[in-house]
């Protein structure tokens, strides 16, 4: 009786030996960003994840090697920040190098508009403070060190500068320009003078 | 404390006029009970020389379902995944799969033999669920019980008796006794004589006492029902000790536990033998070859006399013309893909939140928990991990796999963890009810379903409030159930009232299905 069960344990392992052998594991890469970015990188609104084409290479690869290095995306009440850095952990370099290429192919189209309850003139003079880094149309400045605000999704921006606001984005020492970030965001003051720039934004175009 | 059940309690009992539940009268509603029905048989018209292709948007059970019936009465089927596996969440995992969690991906290490597998995904089909296991039939898929309930299983709770584990009949047979006997008590206070016939209340004591196992005097002094402390078989029985009514009210496990076996999750539950994406691949035998893997949907414009559905594969970009469309990708990953959906249909598949559900498994070594006298079955532990699920199937072979934990309402607890730390939370929760487990478990596998590639999520959530559907809502489901321009239709179980069930997606298929057959007749 043990003879026999032995017999066939054996058996049962040496074909499972062979049969992984055979078997072939599922290939990833890390081209994965469309799931939650959208077609194209063009944003999806209902995972909270931001338009990508058209980003600034530069910028994006700060943000993702921040992910990495823990520097964005650790606050609790960061949410979508959280939800991302996992994402960026285990990039390697090569991996960011190919993102940034990957994303760098997609079609800048400007996000639609969606907040509502905004008055862009008030907006407007809110704005000043940003121009000074961001530009006049909100085009970005990379020798700064700002990124382009015209034709990002409303909804991310509204996000993110609360976050600032609040100390959820931008608090990690290492991350200097987040602080500035932190310093500049109080000029808005509270939550409706997030609408109000946002909503002026909104109508520059790049 | 000793309030008494009023009178005018039992009037309303008895009237079913108290409760909003409308009482069921012989000859009335209970003639026109529809539970005899069949599950919907597909009578579809034979597709003609004009509109007869047809692109199916992700290869969930409800594209395939959708492929299956219309391949049946000659459309030509495309279907378009984005994965490289077919089934969505229906996701059975086993040696050497890849788990494509975003951020944590890893390969499954369990051992390559037929019983040990790991449903992540759907695990349990309620034998009510007629349409999905009317499909089980037709496609010869062999079923198996489930179990879902074990009363030899255990129940832990900090709380309770210091976190020891009690077995779950303990716990439910001293708790059923004391309920008892509270309700014997209070209808023996002489309030029973109006509202009652004497026979109406004999039959209730009747119940009481039998519900709660009491004695003559209506009274629980513990029962046999927990088992037996030592002896039974050749010595008597010698009875366990009662656990105290005010220590068992330390938890609040019992709601879970006294609703865990109802419902849906109510016996008898079902699975496919050898894993439930046996079901997929029931589907995949007929259609699979219509499947075209790692193609992602990129933009879906809706044409006066069609659909051009844009998609990514290999590196570059095709077009898919059909006549018609069914698309069941997830709602909050279709607003991220280019359309021209009217607004109101994405005002609908924007206001779905998605659900965040969390499951682990391990492998065991050994059998442990047939040498505790655990046969399949839940044991539930108050600790993140919550669950840890018995096999009902590979009995008394040498290993098996372990559900380790399950969270079903917010994962976002282990979601948020890294795989080792979800690891070391699901090895210290268990070990409270098997202290040798971490010694006993290996090979662990972790599912954040919010973060599974092209999933990002567990099911559809339409309700905000818990009270129930408001009508804007109602609205809103009514208006993605519609097709746009009657050739584009939105399908899975996020396009019906019951998500989380395989049964909602196969149904929304078939409601879908007959629609645009309708319109074809018409
Ligand atoms: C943890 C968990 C437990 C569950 N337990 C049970 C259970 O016990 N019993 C039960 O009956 N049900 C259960 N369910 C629910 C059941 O799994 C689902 O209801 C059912 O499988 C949904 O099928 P579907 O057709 O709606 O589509 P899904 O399975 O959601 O399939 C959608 C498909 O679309 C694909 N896709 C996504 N994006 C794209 C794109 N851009 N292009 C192309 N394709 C794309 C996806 O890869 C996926 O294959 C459970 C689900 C989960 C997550």
């Amino acid at each position: 009786m043990l003879k026999s069960f032995l017999a066939f344990s054996l058996c049962i392992t040496c074909m499972g030996g062979v049969y992984a052998a055979e078997t072939e594991r599922e290939p990833f890469d890390d081209r994965y960003c469309t799931t939650c970015h959208g077609a194209d990188g063009r944003g999806n609104e209902g995972v909270q994840a931001p338009r990508l084409a058209g980003m600034e290479p530069w910028y994006l690869r700060r943000q993702l090697e921040n992910f990495r290095a823990d520097r964005r995306g650790v606050h609790p009440q960061d949410r979508e920040g959280i939800a991302m850095r996992p994402m960026a952990t285990k990039l390697s370099d090569e991996s960011i190098d190919d993102i940034i290429d990957w994303v760098g192919s997609w079609e800048y189209v400007p996000a639609e508009a969606t907040i509502e309850g905004g008055d862009p003139a008030r907006g407007r003079g809110l704005y000043g403070g940003c121009a000074v880094c961001h530009g006049d149309s909100a085009q970005g400045n990379e020798s700064l060190g700002a990124p382009a605000l015209a034709g990002q999704n409303d909804w991310y921006l509204v996000t993110q500068l609360k976050n600032f606001m609040a100390g959820y984005r931008g608090a990690h020492p290492d991350d200097t320009y987040g602080a500035q970030m932190r310093t500049m965001v109080n000029t808005l003051r509270n939550e409706a003078g997030i609408i109000n720039v946002v909503s002026y934004i909104n109508t520059l175009s790049r | 404390m000793s309030k008494q059940v009023t009178r005018r309690e039992f009037l309303n009992l008895l009237s079913a006029a108290g409760g909003t539940a409308a009482a069921l009268k012989a000859g009335s509603a209970l003639g026109l009970l529809p539970h005899t029905a069949q599950a919907a048989s597909m009578d579809l018209l034979a597709a003609g020389a004009a509109n007869r292709k047809v692109a199916i948007l992700g290869a969930g059970i409800s594209g395939l379902t959708v492929a299956y019936e219309l391949s049946k009465v000659g459309y030509e089927c495309t279907i378009l995944e984005s994965s490289h596996r077919p089934g969505g969440r229906i996701f059975t995992v086993r040696h050497g799969d890849l788990i494509d969690e975003i951020g944590n991906r890893h390969y499954c290490e369990f051992d390559d033999e037929p019983h040990m597998y790991f449903n992540a995904g759907a695990a349990r089909i309620p034998s009510t669920h007629r349409n999905l296991l009317a499909y089980c039939k037709e496609l010869n898929i062999d079923l198996e019980i489930f179990i879902n309930e074990n009363k030899t299983s255990y129940v832990q709770d900090p709380a309770l008796l210091g976190g020891k584990p009690i077995r779950n009949i303990d716990y439910t047979t001293h708790s059923r006794g004391f309920l008892a006997e509270l309700l014997a008590k209070s209808l023996n206070a002489g309030e029973m004589d109006q509202p009652f016939t004497d026979q109406e209340a004999e039959t209730l004591m009747g119940m009481v006492r039998s519900f709660g196992s009491l004695d003559e005097d209506d009274l629980y002094k513990g029962s046999f029902r927990a088992g037996y402390a030592a002896g039974g078989f050749l010595e008597h029985g010698v009875q366990k000790d009662i656990i105290a009514f005010r220590d068992l009210l330390q938890t609040q496990m019992g709601r879970q536990l006294l609703s865990a076996n109802e419902g849906d999750t109510g016996p008898i539950l079902l699975q496919a033998v050898g894993g439930m994406d046996k079901i997929t691949e029931g589907f995949t035998k007929h259609v699979g070859h219509q499947i075209r893997y790692r193609s992602m949907v990129n933009s879906v414009e809706v044409k006066e006399d069609g659909v051009d559905i844009s998609y990514d594969q290999d590196g570059s970009r095709h077009l898919l013309q059909a006549d018609f469309c069914f698309n069941c990708i997830p709602s909050h990953l279709m607003t991220g893909i280019s359309n021209n959906f009217p607004s109101q249909y994405v005002d609908a598949l924007k206001y779905i939140r998605r659900g965040n559900a969390y499951k682990a498994a391990f492998q065991a070594k050994e059998r442990f928990w047939e040498k505790d006298d655990i046969y399949g079955g839940i044991s539930w532990m108050n600790n993140p991990s919550n669950q840890i699920w018995y096999p009902s199937s590979g009995i008394h072979k040498e290993k098996g796999i372990l559900l380790a934990a399950y969270d079903f309402g917010d994962g976002s607890f282990h979601t948020a963890m890294t795989h080792e730390e979800r690891i070391e939370a699901h090895l210290s929760d268990g070990e409270k009810i098997h202290p040798n487990y971490r010694n006993q478990v290996e090979k662990p596998i972790t599912v954040a379903w919010h973060r599974m590639n092209h999933m990002l999520g567990c099911s559809a959530r339409w309700q905000r409030n818990p009270s129930g559907w408001t009508h804007e809502e109602e609205e809103l489901y009514r208006a993605l159930q519609q097709p746009v321009n009657g050739r584009h239709y939105m399908i899975g179980d996020q396009v019906s009232m019951h998500s989380a069930w395989q049964e909602s997606a196969v149904m929304s298929a078939q409601w879908a299905m007959t629609d645009m057959d309708r319109r074809l007749r018409a």
